[in-house]
């Protein structure tokens, strides 16, 4: 289900990926919802950037949180673990 | 600037002499001293203590939010707080060489795992991790200790090249025996000994540590990473 409230939470994740990727001079891979992180253009580095961005400004951080998180491997993973987290 | 174990010896003189310097200083420990309350009062907010056990790994995560809600942007963190058991480890309790591992390593790279994509997210930092020469030299009775101080070295050396792109800079100091209650427990001939082994037939002060860690901290040492500098006296020269 995507209420309003998830909506606007995956642009905020979108808009970071965008921002991080035009600080660190790399190409964005088109972020649809199958889309492979790895496969984003970002390296590890940029997603730990993304990671930590997005606790000060959601005030939330899934990764902590979870014991035994796996990284999540698509993009729409990684918003559900946003979406999980709020 | 964020000093683990900022409460007494190595850790308390490094507080003063970064806000001396003209630095904020946040110092980390489970219970403040009275040294450190004068120094509070003495550098007129330069100075700021919050109390944490860092043998809490869980609540790390929140620290270190906290740290970023009440600071700001961190801009240096030195991993100095440790504890250290003396004896054989034969008959060590296995529950001490457990504490000596949560809390001279563990809980320093868990810590930094947070504060260093902090610094990456803002654009650079610098990471200082307090080692000893007892990491890369043996001395009877510090065989877990010795393990543990060893663990920062790689730490750091590993660290550095991860993080380095991000403009942070990761270094260790790595200190010949100083007069702190850490090194209460040596009897005076122990002491001597150890200063006529060394080069310049004393023991490295306190404040010799401190400033080496102020350097690494400083704009001076933009271009040094992933290095381990020793400050003993000459005692393993
Ligand atoms: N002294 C030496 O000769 C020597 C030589 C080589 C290397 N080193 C290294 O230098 C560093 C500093 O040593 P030092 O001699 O200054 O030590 P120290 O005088 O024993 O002080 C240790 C500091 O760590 C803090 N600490 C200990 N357990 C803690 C915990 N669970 N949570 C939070 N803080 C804790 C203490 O505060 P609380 O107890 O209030 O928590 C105190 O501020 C250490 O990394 C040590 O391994 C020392």
């Amino acid at each position: 289900m995507t209420t309003a409230h998830d909506t606007s939470l995956r642009t905020r994740i979108v808009e970071e990926f965008a921002r991080v990727a035009r600080e660190h001079g790399k190409t964005l891979a088109p972020l649809t919802d199958d889309l492979a992180l790895l496969d984003s253009g970002l390296d590890s580095l940029c997603l730990a950037i993304i990671v930590a961005r997005l606790e000060d400004r959601l005030g939330v951080d899934p990764f902590s949180a979870a014991d035994d998180a796996d990284f999540p491997v698509t993009l729409a993973d990684f918003v559900r673990l946003y979406e999980d987290a709020a | 600037m964020i000093v683990t174990g900022g409460s007494r010896g190595l850790g308390l003189v490094l507080v003063q002499r970064l806000a001396d310097a003209g630095y904020r200083a946040v110092a980390i420990a489970r219970k403040e001293t009275n040294p450190l309350l004068s120094a509070i009062d003495d550098a007129a907010g330069a100075i700021e203590f919050v109390p944490f056990d860092l043998g809490d790994i869980a609540g790390i995560p929140a620290l270190v939010q906290r740290l970023r809600k009440s600071f700001g942007p961190i801009h240096g963190l030195v991993n100095n707080a440790a504890v250290q058991f003396h004896g054989a480890l034969a008959l060590m309790p296995s529950a001490q060489i457990e504490q000596l591992v949560r809390l001279n390593t563990l809980s320093p790279i868990v810590l930094t795992k947070y504060v260093v994509r902090a610094m990456m997210a803002d654009g650079g930092g610098r990471i200082v991790n307090v080692a000893s020469i007892i990491g890369t030299t043996g001395y009877s009775g510090l065989a877990a200790y010795g393990a543990t101080k060893a663990s920062m070295i790689g730490f750091t050396r590993s660290l550095a090249r991860e993080v380095g792109p991000m403009g942070v800079t990761v270094n260790a100091v790595a200190p010949g025996f100083m007069a702190t209650d850490m090194t209460d427990a040596l009897g005076d001939d122990q002491r001597r000994q150890i200063e006529r082994r060394s080069a310049l037939r004393r023991l490295p002060t306190i404040e010799d540590v401190a400033e080496t860690v102020l350097f690494l901290l400083g704009d001076a040492a933009t271009s040094i990473t992933g290095t381990v500098v020793t400050v003993d006296a000459g005692n393993t020269a």
